[in-house]
Order: C-alpha cells, then sequence, then structure tokens
C-alpha cells in the first residue's frame, strides 16, 4: 500500500468538554482533548482504549451528532460544520454511516424490519427501482426472504446485528462508524462481522472507523489504530507496529491485559486500579502519570505531545 | 454436592392474540448439575437463551416469560428445594441471602438520583437486620471496595459520576456484599476495556475463593472463560450443546459448533484469515427440526434433520449433544 493514499475524514485538534454534577459539585470534564487522526479511503481505522476514555463522544462529532468544543472535522477537505443546507447534510448523512452496539435498540420492537430497510432507502432517496435493500442484504450473507414481514424479537442478536449493517449499507456509504459492533455477539459470529469489514473494504471500498475494547479482533481487521487514554490518543500507527511492538506505557500496559483463550495461560499477576477515573481526566501533565512505571517529574505537570518514533506516534516523554 | 440442579427445564416467551400464539423456546427442556464452590461458564451464540435461562433459575421469569416445563432445586441447608413450587414469600426470603443476580447491562441497574452509599445501604437493610450499624455495614463495605481498586469515595458519588467499569464494579460489590452461596453474572465484563475486565475477573475469583459459593459466569468471551472457569456449558438455541471442564472443552472440542466457536478465536501476531461458521443462528420463534445447528453444519447427516440429539456423556464428565458423537447412534448401526 502506498503511503500517498487518499484521506476520506480528518479530525483536528478535536475537544469536548462536559459539565458534570450540579450545584456546587460542578465540574468540567475535558472528555476529548487534542484528537487528530484520519482514516483513508479503504481503511479500517480502529479506535481502542479505556472504557470511558472518550471514543463514543469522538465517534458521535465525527458523525455530527454532537458539536466539538473546539477543533474540526473535515470529510473529504471539507469542514462539516459547514454543511448548514439540509441538503448537504443529508448528503454528508448518506456517505457517513453508523452501526451501534446494541442492534435490538437500532430497530424499533413494533415494525417490521423489512418497511424500516425500504423508508432508510426511501429516505435517503435511493433509486427505489433498484434492488438496494436485497443487494444490502445479500452484501451481510442474508436473503430478502429471511426477513420479509419479521418483527425484530424474531431474529437473534447476530441476526439483528447483520440486519444494522445492511442497512448502514443501504445509501452506499464510503464510510462505516462502527461503535463496539461486536461486543455483543459470540466469537465466532463477531469474526464473521469483522471479516464482513474487510470484504466490504476489498470489494466495496467501503473504510471503517472500528471502535472497540477487543484488541485481538482489532489486529485481524484493522490497517491503522490510535490508542486513547482519557480523552488523548496516545499512540497512533499501524496495527502492526503499534499492537506487536508498543511504545507507550499504557498500550504495553494494554497488551500484557490481553486475556488469552487458552486455559493453560492464566493470568498469574495481580493488578491493581487505584486512580479515580475522573482524577486522572484532571490531571494536568500526562495523565496516565499517576500509574506509569516510568514517571519522571516533567511528566507531571507538562502534557506530552505528539512524538514521532518508529513510524508511530506516541505521546509520552520517554521519547523526546 | 451440587448446588443448584434442573431437570427438563422449558422456559418459553408466549405471546398470545386472538388469532395467533407465538412462542420463544429460550430454554428448551434442559438439565443440569452445577457443583458446589466452582465457576461455571456458560457461553453460546448470542440470543440463544443464555440470559433466559439465567432469570429462570434464580425465579424472575415474568409473562410473557413463563416457566413452561420442568424443576429446579437449590441446596438450602443440605436439603433440595424445589424453587418451582414455593410461595412468593418463601422465595423471596432465598432470593439474595442465597442467590443474587448482576443482569446484563446491569452499569444502569444502579438508583440514578441516589449516592452508591445509599444504594448499598438500602440494599443491605432491606436483607438483613443491622444491629451495629457501623460494624456490621461500613467496615466489609469498605473491605469489599477496596478489593475492587474502588475508593471508599465511590460511596459519594452518584452513578452518573462513575465510567462504566466502575459501575460494574460497585454492582458486583453490592451482588456480593451479602455473601450469597450462588452468584449469577451475566456479561459482567462485556462494556469494559482489558484492563478493567481483568480487574472484574480478579474480583470475582477472590469472592468465589473467600466465600467458597459458586458463580454461574455467563459471557461471550472465551479468553475470559479460560481464565476462570473451571467447568463450562455451551449452549445453542436454547438447548445445551456441551459440557466439560474448561481445559478438557478447549482442548478437546467435540461438538461442532464448539469447533467453530474455539478455533474461530483470533490472537494477536496473526492474521491468518479465521473461519466463522457459515450463515447465522436461527431464530428461537423459528427453529429447525431436529439438531438446531444443522442448516449450518458441515457434518449434517439424515438423521440429524429429523431428531434432536441428546446431551450424552461421550467420556467421564464431558457431555454432548451431537450425532457425531453419540453412542445411541453407534450402537444403532
Ligand atoms: N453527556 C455527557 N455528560 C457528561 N459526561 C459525559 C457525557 N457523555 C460522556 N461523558 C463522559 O465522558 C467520558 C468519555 O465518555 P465516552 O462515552 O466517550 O467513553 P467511551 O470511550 O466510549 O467509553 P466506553 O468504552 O465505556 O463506551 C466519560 O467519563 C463519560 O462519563
Ligand atoms: N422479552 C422478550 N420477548 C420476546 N422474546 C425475547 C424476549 N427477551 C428475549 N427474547 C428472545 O429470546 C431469545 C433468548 O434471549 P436471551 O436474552 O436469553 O439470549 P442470550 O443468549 O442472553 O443473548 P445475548 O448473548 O445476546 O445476551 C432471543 O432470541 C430473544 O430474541
Ligand atoms: S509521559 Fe511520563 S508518565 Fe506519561 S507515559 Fe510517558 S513516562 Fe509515563
Ligand atoms: S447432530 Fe448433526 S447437524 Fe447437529 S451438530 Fe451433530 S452432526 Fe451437526
Ligand atoms: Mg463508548
Ligand atoms: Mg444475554
Amino acid at each position: 500500500m502506498s503511503n500517498t493514499r487518499e484521506e476520506l475524514i480528518r479530525t483536528e485538534k478535536l475537544q469536548k468538554i462536559f459539565v458534570v454534577g450540579g450545584g456546587f459539585a460542578r465540574s468540567k470534564l475535558v472528555a476529548v482533548d487534542d484528537v487528530n487522526f484520519h482514516v483513508n479511503k479503504d481503511e479500517i481505522f480502529t479506535l481502542a482504549g479505556e472504557s470511558g476514555c472518550g471514543k463514543s463522544t469522538v465517534s458521535k462529532m465525527l458523525l455530527g451528532f454532537l458539536e466539538p468544543n473546539e477543533g474540526k472535522v473535515y470529510y473529504k477537505g471539507e469542514d462539516i460544520s459547514n454543511l448548514k443546507k439540509w441538503k448537504d447534510k443529508k448528503g454528508f448523512m448518506k456517505e457517513v454511516q453508523s452501526i451501534f452496539q446494541n442492534p435490538f435498540e437500532t430497530f424499533n420492537p413494533l415494525r417490521k424490519v423489512d418497511s424500516y430497510l425500504y423508508d432508510t432507502q426511501k429516505h435517503y432517496g435511493m433509486n427505489h427501482k433498484g434492488r438496494v435493500v436485497e443487494e444490502s442484504l445479500e452484501a451481510v450473507g442474508l436473503d430478502i426472504s429471511e426477513v420479509k414481514g419479521r418483527y425484530p424479537n424474531e431474529f437473534s442478536g447476530g441476526q439483528l446485528q447483520r440486519i444494522s449493517i445492511a442497512r448502514a449499507l443501504i445509501t452506499r456509504p464510503s464510510l462505516l462508524v462502527a461503535d463496539e459492533p461486536v461486543s455483543m455477539v459470540d466469537a465466532s459470529l463477531r469474526m464473521s462481522i469483522v471479516n464482513l469489514f474487510k470484504e466490504l473494504r476489498d470489494k466495496r471500498h467501503v473504510s471503517v472507523l472500528y471502535i472497540t475494547h477487543d484488541l485481538a479482533t482489532a489486529y485481524y481487521v484493522s490497517d491503522r489504530i490510535g490508542i486513547m487514554f482519557r480523552g488523548n490518543i496516545i499512540e497512533m500507527g499501524d496495527v502492526e507496529d503499534v499492537l506487536m511492538n508498543p511504545k507507550h506505557p499504557y498500550t504495553q500496559m494494554l497488551k500484557e491485559s490481553i486475556p488469552e483463550a487458552d486455559p493453560k495461560k492464566k493470568w498469574t499477576e495481580r493488578i491493581s486500579i487505584k486512580e479515580l477515573e475522573t482524577e486522572e481526566y484532571m490531571r494536568k501533565g500526562c495523565k496516565f502519570a499517576g500509574r506509569c512505571p516510568y514517571v519522571m517529574e516533567k511528566c507531571k505537570d507538562n502534557m506530552p505531545e505528539e512524538i514521532s518514533v518508529e513510524n508511530r506516534m506516541v505521546r509520552c516523554w520517554l521519547y523526546e | 454436592m451440587n448446588i443448584l440442579k434442573t431437570e427438563n427445564l422449558k422456559s418459553y416467551y408466549i405471546f398470545e392474540t386472538p388469532t395467533e400464539k407465538k412462542e420463544v423456546k429460550a430454554v428448551n427442556d434442559v438439565s443440569i448439575d452445577i457443583e458446589e464452590d466452582k465457576i461455571y461458564g456458560i457461553a453460546g451464540e448470542s440470543g440463544c437463551g443464555k440470559s433466559t435461562f439465567l432469570k429462570t433459575i434464580c425465579g424472575l421469569a415474568e409473562p410473557p416469560l413463563r416457566i413452561v416445563g420442568g424443576t429446579i432445586y437449590y441446596l438450602v441447608n443440605g436439603k433440595y428445594v424445589d424453587i418451582t413450587k414455593l410461595k412468593e414469600e418463601e422465595y423471596r426470603k432465598l432470593r439474595w441471602e442465597y442467590i443474587s443476580y448482576i443482569p446484563q447491562g446491569s452499569m444502569s441497574a444502579l438508583n440514578p438520583i441516589i449516592r452508591v452509599k445509599e444504594s448499598f445501604k438500602d440494599f443491605v437493610t432491606a436483607h438483613k437486620k443491622i444491629k451495629d450499624e457501623q460494624k456490621d455495614f461500613e467496615e466489609p463495605l469498605r473491605k469489599h471496595l477496596n478489593a475492587l481498586g474502588l475508593p471508599m469515595r465511590v460511596l459519594k458519588s452518584y452513578p452518573h459520576q462513575l465510567s462504566g467499569g466502575m459501575r460494574q464494579r460497585v454492582t458486583i460489590a453490592l451482588a456480593t456484599i451479602l455473601n450469597p452461596r450462588i452468584i449469577l453474572a451475566d456479561e459482567p465484563t462485556t462494556a469494559l476495556d482489558v484492563v478493567a475486565q481483568r480487574a472484574v475477573i480478579q474480583l470475582l475469583k477472590d469472592i468465589q475463593t473467600l466465600q467458597k459459593n459458586t458463580i454461574i459466569l455467563v459471557t461471550h468471551d472465551m479468553a475470559v472463560h479460560a481464565n476462570i472457569s473451571n467447568r463450562m456449558l455451551i449452549m445453542y438455541a436454547g438447548i445445551f450443546v456441551e459440557e466439560a471442564d474448561t481445559e478438557e472443552l478447549f482442548e478437546n472440542p467435540l461438538h461442532p459448533y464448539t469447533q467453530f466457536l474455539i478455533g474461530s478465536l483470533p490472537k494477536m501476531g496473526d492474521k491468518s484469515y479465521k473461519i466463522s461458521a457459515p450463515g447465522s443462528p436461527p431464530s428461537l420463534a423459528n427453529l429447525p427440526q431436529g439438531c438446531p445447528f444443522h442448516p449450518r453444519c458441515p457434518y449434517v447427516m439424515d438423521i440429524c434433520k429429523k431428531e434432536r440429539p441428546a446431551l450424552v456423556e461421550m467420556k467421564p464428565s464431558h457431555k454432548v449433544s451431537c450425532f457425531l458423537n453419540s453412542k445411541e447412534r453407534m450402537q444403532n448401526e
């Protein structure tokens, strides 16, 4: 693959601040801070990291569901906050589709699944004479006859997740934003869904932003990966480099904690989690300083910059 | 001793309208024995009925879910009690002190408008008579939270101020503070990152070692099972397809579905293409005849399309329901 690949979406200095608590306990939480990454055409890019590190918040800003406090999202070079006209917005939404964690929430339990799919087709003005719905279902290995006239509760979670991917494909998107799309499904189905992402990338030129906790599937499907910690991307590069040879102390810890599906290789060492999430968010310097085995004086008050080392970006003063 | 037994348990979601009756056979004629002082793992396809099974065995079947047949025994003070025959009042006494349930998605189980500490207090006082509050309540609570890596300050927080991982740990703390004999944990680590997941697993294991109770752990994550489950059950479409000790199951899976489940696990450093079971699981409202795995099974035979294989002990303590393995079939041939 060449380096001069076409960029699909890019974020620049993305920041999101939430106000939490009420009254005197009101405080600000910088949930996402200075996040810079891009997804290329024909690429699967993974965002991974601790629960609550800001992954979903990033994806909501990308989709335009949430307004950033600072920073920009560019889709094919255009600042998405400039899409004011409904027609332009709709055009963007057509190209960037999302898939959520819980397929049961995607579908209205009282409506037949196929009518929902046909409505999506109509809503986006897709050619209704074509076989758009049928083809989208075929892309996920389902036939319209299996779906017709049936309500969501007549499907298993796995089937429904496939159907929600099919729904997202109806508009012929260039980018799928998939926030934890496989956390509800078993190992075998998980592989069939990530294999589907690979196929969509290779055969239909769909890029995927894959958000997950599952580093084993992330390694298996993605081209590049960004690891987030407490609102920042702390390491980013080719998945091979980042996961097989992690540089940031947090990525190293993450990798060591991946459980192996082998009863002969159980964890033996104990871990301890001491700090409260909000305390780490509030840190002035490196947010990992409270847990980092290599912490230095400098780390406590100075937020590490984006440093380039061995073919990836790392935010850690060790590599200055 | 077996602490929990079910015999031919059937529990269905039943929808009746004047014109039609629909049944979702989520737990379909299952018999199980669960040993005391063990971690018993359950895995299986999404929607195969794992959560329904847990709800049923802890007495939480509410319409549209109904127990259609079979029995559920708890071992209470050395005697088996059939809980399907208990009166509401008698059952309520057993619940929580004897068996506690951490539901799937339990991060939302905490009351959002009260501080975490009040949830604990309400919960404990509702179940136990507290004599000396400071000693009986605060101290075990402090120890308990410490083991979870949760500082006492979480008690002063409202649930929304905690992260998903923290809420999950708080819920587990809540469910185990009364030292129940059986803990049912439904996907307790699903929404968590690997580090928090590891902390939760460590916690569950510590609790089990300390309290010598039985944990029934449902998760999709085979790596979690490999780490802590002593014995495992694989479910598919409402039935039990295989049961064995964890090491045996990983080393020597006998059911074709289990083989797919274990064979498709991705490994770090290995990008080779992993095949998954072809097709998708059936809907439980519309089960195929015979073996429910037959439309996807590479070894399907004629008999599989007609008859449902029984769960048969193939080797000591390794049971499987598949005609490929079944002794019955070998004898018939
Ligand atoms: N609407 C909101 N108001 C206040 N705080 C919020 C809001 N949404 C998210 N947060 C906080 O922002 C942080 C990041 O949340 P986010 O949902 O983006 O995390 P995540 O990485 O997706 O986590 P997970 O892996 O658990 O899904 C968390 O601490 C969360 O509590
Ligand atoms: N309230 C309900 N009404 C009707 N059907 C239901 C209901 N709840 C669950 N079901 C159906 O019962 C079946 C079993 O569901 P259950 O939640 O027990 O599966 P599960 O194995 O826990 O799945 P998952 O791994 O996705 O959590 C599913 O096919 C589901 O569609
Ligand atoms: S910047 Fe300092 S504290 Fe942060 S990860 Fe690097 S060495 Fe550790
Ligand atoms: S009974 Fe038949 S269809 Fe079912 S798993 Fe065994 S071989 Fe396959
Ligand atoms: Mg999220
Ligand atoms: Mg479930």
